[in-house]
């Protein structure tokens, strides 16, 4: 069979599983703040078309193929439509999109400039990146806010040996769009996958990782920020599972709620039989800004192995009143104080990002959304 | 410089000062003692204008102008300062970022122009060295793992900063050993003015000792109960404050 042939067979697969399944909603235990069923039908997610990327400047070493090329080489066919567990939407993102791209970094590899992947329009899209042992590489996914009525992408990420690969995603303000990214990530030995989601707010936005760290020493560190005003819903749903020995796992997330607005963060850990000396910590805090908005954060902790070291914390809270007083009493007007202990109560999570150019880019759409964040409502 | 006459004020419903008067004179230092529960804190924060904190009778006057309908950043930028019993840690926001955006904040609503963040710096380390309020307390997020000690020497350090022109000092010396307090003292005394007040607020009379008084009045049950010169702090060492106590209130 040619590797087209293999392709259409895989996309009927995804095509009569989407079918069966058909939208998630909230009796689906993981989408329940987010039923998307209530607000869109499987013809619509059919007919929403395909989504745009864009990647200004590929950095040399880096191998790219256009998922529109129905002839696709080895290193894409072992993997498209085979990375992670085949969530509904991730096989309807597999099923309607007609295009995509493809990345590799090959073995040995480090590539230092960031890899810029800007994801535009309605529909649904796919992408894919392999890293091959020992290739490192960082790559930011800013999305524009032109979604129509709805973006679905599917993401797939293989990290092979030691492998190491930072991903940054920013999320604009989107009022009227559904938008729901699904990332499979599959992290070998010592593999180390960073990442950080920047969510501003939908009609409804999921944004959901499963990472699997399959080989002994295989690190994820997951942060994020969302800040949201208005109507707006972010919903950041990440699963790792540790089901080798060794590996670790971080997840730092603020949220930062206002208007009518409402954050979720789910975050669940499954530790696996002899994933023995793993470590997992958890922390995820939400700021609300006004009596209407809403904050649902919910850890999950399944433990199969023993010696093992997992830790979880969730709070929900205003801002600190006696912050509040002390710094306007040295005479910062109200609104900046608020402001002040916003960004102070964001930073650690922005400065997990690590990278100047990325952290101050980040900043810059944090600022940019505070105002709806911080604005009154009755 | 400031006048507070028949100040009545309630926190969480409960009546706290049941009629205060007192007049601050411009220039002098001006201590407040009194036993536990008599008000000392809710009269700093009904200065300084901290929510929940409601007067229900009585005015503060404060350079002809009613403090009472400032905003809180308001009677800072007007040259009101209250040096806390317990500053309140912040993460995330560093003590030299806080230093700068405070200062400024106070020098935009007075119409001044800002500092760049060279200037401040220079400004910030001169009258940091005194204080011995170290580089590395800059850098670091603001009161988060200080010493009580280092705590106060940052409230001094704010006030020598800002300038005020009527300073607060809320239990300045609570939680300092004799080494720590001679230090913030000598910081005090150096910002001691003839166009500066200073309200100090203590338990004891032994802070007392090292930043002297022009006057010192008594508080308990709400309202001042004795006036005098600094020898009235040696009384009080000597008798404690159990007659005053009795002072029907």
């Amino acid at each position: 069979m040619t590797a087209a042939a293999q392709r259409e067979a895989r996309r009927t697969e995804a095509l009569d599983s989407f079918r069966v399944r058909g939208m998630p909603h909230r009796r689906f235990e993981h989408w329940r703040y987010s039923d998307l069923r209530a607000v869109l039908d499987a013809g619509q997610v059919a007919q929403a078309g395909t989504a745009k990327w864009q990647i200004d400047k590929l950095p040399d070493g880096v191998e790219l193929f256009d998922l529109a090329t129905p002839e696709a080489p080895d290193w894409v066919m072992q993997k498209l439509g085979n990375v992670g567990n085949r969530r509904t939407m991730v096989e309807a993102s597999l099923a309607f999109a007609e295009g995509g791209v493809a990345l590799r970094v090959p073995a040995g590899r480090k590539i230092a400039e960031p890899i810029k992947l800007q994801i535009a329009g309605q529909g649904n899209l796919r992408w894919l990146i392999v890293l091959e042992k020992g290739a490192s590489a960082r790559i930011f996914e800013p999305h524009t806010a032109d979604a129509g009525i709805l973006r679905n992408v599917g993401v797939e990420i293989s990290m092979a040996e030691g492998s190491e690969l930072q991903h940054v995603r920013c999320a604009p303000f989107m009022p009227r769009s559904f938008a729901v990214e699904l990332i499979a990530v599959e992290a070998a030995k010592d593999a180390k996958y960073r990442a950080h989601f920047a969510n501003f707010g939908s009609r409804l936005s999921r944004t959901e990782l499963h990472i699997v760290l399959g080989g002994e020493g295989a690190e994820a560190h997951l942060s994020g920020v969302t800040v949201l005003g208005h109507d707006g819903h972010s919903d950041v749903t990440t699963h790792i599972e540790h089901a080798a020995a060794k590996t670790s796992s971080t997840q730092l997330f603020k949220h930062v709620a206002g208007g009518k607005s409402r954050a979720v963060y789910q975050g669940k850990i499954t530790v696996r039989e002899g994933a023995v000396g793993s470590d997992s910590r958890q922390t995820a805090r939400a700021l609300l800004m006004s009596p209407r908005a809403e904050a649902d954060l919910k850890p999950e902790l399944i433990i199969f192995a023993d010696d093992v070291k997992c830790a979880h914390g969730a709070t929900v809270g205003d801002l600190d009143a006696e912050s509040l007083f002390y710094l306007r009493s040295r005479g910062l007007p109200e609104k900046e104080a608020r402001q002040l202990l916003i960004n102070a109560f964001l930073g650690e999570a922005v400065a997990a990002i690590g990278d100047d150019a990325l952290i101050e880019t980040i900043w810059h759409d944090i600022e940019a959304a505070l105002p709806r964040a911080m604005e009154s409502v009755k | 410089m400031l006048e507070i006459k028949d100040l009545h004020a309630t926190v969480g419903g409960k009546t706290i000062l049941k009629g205060l008067s007192l007049k601050v004179e411009t220039g002098q230092v001006h201590a407040i003692m009194g036993p536990n529960g008599s008000g000392k804190s809710t009269l700093s924060y009904v200065l300084a204008g901290r929510d929940g904190y409601e007067v229900t009778q009585g005015s503060v006057i404060y350079n002809g102008e009613d403090l009472l309908k400032m905003k809180t950043e308001e009677r800072a930028a007007k040259g009101i300062f209250l040096a806390m019993q317990y500053p309140v840690e912040i993460p995330g926001v560093t003590t030299m970022t806080f230093l700068k955006s405070a200062l400024n904040a106070q020098r935009r609503t007075r119409g001044e122009s800002e500092y760049d963040a060279m200037s401040i710096l220079k400004l910030v380390r001169a009258k940091a060295k005194a204080l011995q309020v170290t580089e590395d307390m800059l850098k670091r997020a603001l009161n988060v793992g200080f010493s009580g000690g280092e705590k106060k020497r940052l409230e001094i350090l704010q006030m020598s900063l800002f300038e005020p022109k009527m300073a607060i000092l809320d239990e300045t010396d609570s939680g300092l050993d004799i080494d720590a307090l001679k230090l913030v003292a000598e910081g005090v005394n150096a910002l001691r003015s003839p166009d500066r007040s200073m309200l100090v607020i203590t338990h004891y009379q032994r802070l007392l000792d090292y930043i002297v008084p022009d006057r010192i009045s008594v508080l308990a049950h709400g309202k001042i109960v004795k006036e005098g010169g600094k020898e009235l702090a040696l009384e009080l060492e000597e008798k404690g404050y159990a007659d005053i106590e009795k002072v029907p209130a």
